[in-house]
């Protein structure tokens, strides 16, 4: 494949969200108001307890850890699944699929400009307020190259489940309920809701062994490791690159398994 | 034009409302999935409160139960503005398209007659499981049972219903005066989330703001505290009735106003 095409899109995708920059305003507004509760809400929480430390957590470990799983899922939420349904719904879909790349891959270039803009007024702000505000909670060292890797990883597993997610429209022609239970499922089981760590015994085991704590848990945990062990390190970012190939796997049979569903009325 | 009576706008509703539903009957399958899809981010925000006090016995004071009786009362106040005001989420739309202006040729209430269109089945699972909730927190607190605390939990959650339905009004009708809306709505919308949590975690700028700017404190915290803490009810709780009136009445002249004011997209 050219790779000329895929960042024409990605600039497209760049100069299409820089057109508003309003909703930009309105979006990091509410991550803020998102933060003072999740502040409060933890404090409040831990103020409960006697001990600093809970399941090996400190609050600020915790406000850490939640603050930058909301700010990555911003950049990484792609609302393909709406795309899609919607495309489905509308019949635009066949004119994708004429298109002389994969629909897989137009259409995850076509946002990839979205996430490059999210990640540069979304995350990193957050991200730098974060670093400052804890004052050296997280580690500034080679775990921040650990981390871009990880991320790397969980993008593009979020994209493939996103995908899944989306292909299951094709049968359901029903975009809002899938919609709806997508990220709440994603979230809750990745850690973004709560970490994984607070999760209770046989809870935590099984979430180990979905695919979709190596979305959130597992870059995070890379990033606030400050000296990991290199076994720990591997196995964290292995069992990424497991999911990464897997899920990619999956996601494009299943595509392509499910596109005799497709019907487009008229025409 | 002469008033119409109250009577005839029951029936008129009773009438679209029919027709809504026989349209609906054609998409089983998605009146399925949303409903699951509903009921499975209830389920998650049940699990998160679940898995918060395994590890936690209170937050600021309040128990487990309580906690659950919050969120139950949250999601029934929650479920008029999803079923009876679902049609406010299109009305971005409506207005962008300039469908709207079919709305100003009925010689009955705009308002009225836009929201009357969309009855959203789907809110049932959400009071269902509110419902369940709630009463089993409520037996599991043993607070007791009396006709006058139904009767205060009735007229205290339709005010609680009204505040949110006023917020809703008050976010879709921006897109009368910006493009592109949607963010605006969205963000109410995730407001009412944080519904659920007792607005004394917060620190007194917040618990000003969401007491009296966004108040979704009248959502879940004022109102149950008539029936949850009976002994110590603030003044705000017995005023939330009229808070919920005057901010619905506001929600919609400033809705009514901005309707008056859009004038077609022309052609």
């Amino acid at each position: 494949m050219n790779i000329k095409r895929c960042f024409t899109l990605t600039r497209a995708g760049i100069i299409e969200s820089l057109q508003f920059r309003l909703s930009t305003l309105v979006v990091v507004a509410g991550n803020l108001l998102y933060l003072v509760v999740i502040y409060h809400l933890w404090q409040a929480i831990f103020a409960s307890v006697d001990t600093d430390v809970v399941n090996g957590m400190t609050f600020s470990d915790t406000l850490i850890y939640l603050v930058l799983a909301t700010a990555l899922f911003n950049f990484m939420e792609m609302y393909v699944v709406w795309e899609i349904g919607r495309r489905v719904q509308s019949g635009e879909i066949a004119l994708d699929l004429l298109k002389p790349m994969k629909y897989r891959s137009f259409l995850f270039w076509s946002y990839s400009g979205t996430a490059v803009t999210q990640f540069f007024f979304t995350f990193l702000p957050t991200f730098i307020v974060v670093t400052i505000v804890t004052n050296g909670a997280i580690p500034l060292g080679w775990n921040l190259l650990y981390f871009v890797i990880s991320v790397v990883f969980a993008v593009s597993i979020n994209y493939s489940i996103d995908f899944i997610t989306g292909t299951i429209c094709l049968y359901t022609e029903s975009i809002w309920g899938i919609n709806m239970m997508k990220p709440v499922i994603v979230l809750l089981l990745s850690g973004a809701t709560i970490p994984i760590a607070f999760f209770p015994e046989p809870f935590k085991t099984i979430v180990q062994y979905l695919p979709f704590q190596s979305i959130y848990n597992a870059p995070l945990s890379v990033l606030l490791d400050g000296n990991p062990e290199p076994a720990k390190l591997l196995t964290t970012l292995g069992i990424q690159l497991f999911w990464c190939v897997l899920m990619n796997i999956v996601s494009r049979v299943f595509w392509k398994i499910s596109l005799r569903q497709i019907t487009v009325n008229g025409g | 034009m002469k008033r119409k009576s109250l009577g005839f706008y029951f029936r008129i509703y009773r009438k679209i409302l029919a027709q809504d539903l026989k349209s609906k009957m054609s998409y089983r399958a998605d009146f399925i999935i949303s409903t699951i899809g509903m009921i499975f981010t209830n389920v998650a925000g049940f699990i998160s409160f679940w898995i918060l006090f395994q590890n936690f016995p209170s937050i600021n004071g309040w128990g487990y139960y309580e906690m659950l009786f919050l969120y139950g009362f949250s999601l029934i106040a929650l479920t008029p503005v999803q079923c009876f005001f679902d049609n406010n989420w299109n009305l971005r739309m409506r207005v962008y398209s300039g469908d709207f202006i079919k709305y100003c040729f009925r010689p009955i209430n705009l308002f009225f007659y836009f929201q009357s269109e969309v009855f959203d089945i789907k809110g049932i699972g959400q009071f269902l499981f509110g419902l369940g909730t709630l009463i089993y927190s409520w037996n599991m607190l043993g607070l007791g049972f009396s006709a006058l605390m139904l009767l205060k939990m009735i007229v205290f959650l339709i005010s609680a219903s009204l505040v949110m339905i006023a917020l809703q009004n008050a976010a879709a009708s921006a897109c009368f005066w910006m493009q592109n809306s949607f963010f605006v709505l969205d963000f109410i919308n995730k407001m009412k989330d944080y519904a659920k949590y007792p607005v004394t975690i917060f620190s007194s700028i917040f618990r000003f703001i969401f007491t009296f700017v966004i108040p979704i404190a009248f959502i879940a915290y004022y109102p149950s505290l008539v029936i949850l803490r009976p002994d110590e009810v603030p003044l705000l709780s017995w005023l939330s009735p009229i808070v919920a009136l005057v901010f619905f009445f506001l929600s919609y002249k400033l809705w009514m106003f901005g309707a008056m004011k859009y004038n077609g997209t022309g052609a």
